[in-house]
């Protein structure tokens, strides 16, 4: 822990949710069904009275929900821009103002005839409208703390779980073993390990661009096929990726990792890795497929940490928008990670 | 013997070649003070074994990390050799080998490889005696991916999970897999022990693969056995099971 302090000493400020992503979206929803519910317990005298109440809740509930979601969508770029505080008084703003403003256009539906307490009525959504969307944002900069932590704790994993002794002492000593015939290969082949070691060194970052993530994937190749010479063989397949494309850093070059180790390596003839990359719509797709020879010795604990690290920072990035899939057959392995397809100007 | 020292007879066998390269490179350097001649390379099991029997060499230095077979299995196979070497082991990281290697006292060099190291390993070798098969069994804790046979004046290895039954027969052990048979100089008994997840006992004299077994007939002579035979996938014969193991038919059919 006092390491992890060191490393980076200030916890990241508080943020607004992205209003954006569908994970954030479904707990919004869920959390207000949720407090329907509460109030039509509290207000019901029996079971036969609590579907004409929860009925009179859903009929304000559910127009200020699904308004306040859809503006929201729309003003996530604005309120991004704005301190916390502001952001969380912009978004009480906005839902007080769709509470009137809808409460006063519902006309009858809101106000029957013969009710007189107009005043009490307006007062009282109001106030649980702002109790509703103060829960919500509690709960938001909560999850948002604890996340931000396990985030965190996942980057420093990264770190210890990156540089594999074994590749490491393999790639120098193939390294060494050219220096004397061919010093310019050697050359190459250090400065290729220096990218990939600062690339795992450097303080991380959330996002990278994935041009640079390729390129650091074909540098690992170069190094893996000094070592290998004709055995491994790598297919990139690289279509429609826009070039302001970006994602996490350390996606891609585990997963070669993990298809070299585990495909290429214990076969004496080698084989052919295929990487396929491509951008449709708002998603990202990247497969790494490696031929799967039987695996009889137990997978590397240091490699399988990596994958496990993937996934999860994936959870804690995404939430329910990115996808990690396995399907392996007879004598094939696949990988593939759907992710949403962030611009550079966007984050 | 002669008064000039001779030269210490090398062999190399790594799978990667980048890794022969330096080693070559190395030696190289340590033949200006210890006279030695490299006599060999290889990038597999089978090759080594090939070249070792027509060149013989006094030291090899053997890598622990490489496809289809172990360098620790790959020892034992050697000691077979009709002189065996004096092997030093070579690895790039593997925790748990260097661990076995200290507590057996077992000589081996980690990747990168510094001159010095080689120099004093191959000075220590020239006095060392090639390792016990019991030692290297003990470093290698699970079962071989192959039997080696002695067949004329070859050592060939076998794949285990090609082998369909073995059965004991006088000093040698019968080697049956779908296309050949073998003769191996072991006992029955090691074998199934160090193979029981594989070999299923059918016999006072028979193991059968597990993975072979198609079926069960009744038939054979009455009187001896429980008169179940075992028919394997790829062998035509028939296998008696003694009255003893008659609990497989159970579990297997």
């Amino acid at each position: 822990m006092n390491k992890a302090r060191s490393i980076k000493q200030n916890a990241p400020p508080d943020a607004l949710p992205n209003f954006r992503n569908l994970g954030v979206t479904l707990r919004i929803l869920l959390i207000s069904n949720g407090l329907a519910l509460l109030q039509a317990l509290l207000q019901a005298n029996g079971w036969a009275d609590m579907p004409l109440h929860m009925m009179q809740i859903y009929t304000l509930l559910t127009p200020i929900l699904l308004s306040s979601l859809l503006l929201l969508w729309a003003m996530q770029p604005w309120l991004n821009r704005l301190a916390y505080w502001h952001g969380a008084l912009a978004v009480n703003a906005l839902v007080i103002m769709l509470t009137l403003f809808i409460y006063y256009f519902g006309g009858e539906l809101y106000r029957p005839p013969g009710r007189a307490d107009v005043w009490f009525d307006a007062v009282r959504y109001t106030l649980l409208s702002i109790m509703a969307s103060a829960i919500l944002l509690i709960y938001f900069r909560w999850r948002s703390r604890v996340l931000s932590r396990a985030l965190h704790e996942a980057r420093l994993q990264v770190l210890r779980a990156r540089i594999r002794p074994h590749f490491l002492f393999n790639t120098i000593n193939a390294v060494l073993s050219i220096v004397r015939a061919q010093p310019r290969q050697a050359e190459t082949a250090l400065q290729d390990m220096s990218d990939l070691f600062r690339m795992a060194m450097a303080d991380m970052q959330d996002f990278v661009p994935l041009r640079q993530e390729i390129e650091l994937g074909r540098q690992y190749i170069a190094l893996e096929q000094l070592r290998m010479g004709e055995r491994l063989f790598v297919e990139w397949q690289i279509q429609d990726v826009p070039d302001d494309a970006l994602i996490p850093p350390l996606l891609l070059q585990p997963l070669l990792e993990n298809a070299v180790y585990h495909g290429i390596e214990p076969l004496p003839q080698g084989g052919s890795i295929t990487v396929a990359l491509h951008c449709s719509g708002d998603e990202l797709r990247i497969r790494v497929e490696n031929p799967c020879p039987a695996r009889d010795a137990a997978p590397h604990s240091g490699n399988r940490m990596a994958l496990q690290n993937i996934r999860e920072r994936l959870a804690l990035l995404f939430d329910v928008e990115a996808r990690y899939q396995v399907e392996s057959g007879k004598n094939f392995y696949r990988v593939e990670i759907t992710l949403p397809y962030m611009k550079e100007k966007a984050v | 013997m002669s008064l000039v020292e001779l030269a210490l007879r090398v062999f190399i066998v790594d799978d990667e070649l980048p890794a022969r390269n330096r080693l070559r490179d190395l030696l190289h350097d340590c033949s200006e003070q210890l006279p030695l001649d490299i006599v060999g390379e290889a990038g597999n099991g089978q090759e080594a074994l090939d070249r070792l029997l027509e060149t013989p060499a006094d030291v090899v230095l053997l890598d622990i990390r490489m496809p289809q077979m172990d360098g620790i299995e790959l020892a034992q196979h050697l000691n077979k050799l009709p002189k065996p070497p004096v092997i030093i082991f070579t690895t790039a990281f593997d925790a748990y080998a260097i661990r076995a290697f200290e507590l057996h006292a077992v000589d081996y060099l980690l990747k990168p490889i510094r001159l010095k190291r080689l120099f004093e390993a191959l000075t220590r070798a020239r006095e060392a005696v090639p390792m016990q098969t019991e030692v290297l069994r003990d470093l290698l804790p699970e079962p071989r991916k192959f039997l080696s046979i002695h067949e004329r004046g070859k050592i060939h290895l076998v794949p285990v999970e090609q082998v369909l039954f073995l059965r004991a027969e006088l000093k040698y052990v019968t080697v049956r897999t779908a296309e050949s048979e073998y003769l191996l100089e072991e006992s029955l008994f090691a074998l199934e022990k160090e193979f029981a997840t594989r070999f299923v006992r059918i016999h006072r004299n028979c193991l059968v693969a597990k993975e072979a077994i198609e079926g069960f007939e009744k038939g054979g002579e009455e009187g001896e056995g429980s008169g179940w035979m075992v028919r394997l996938k790829g062998a035509d014969e028939l296998l008696a099971i003694s009255r003893r193991q008659q609990h497989i038919v159970k579990e297997f059919g």
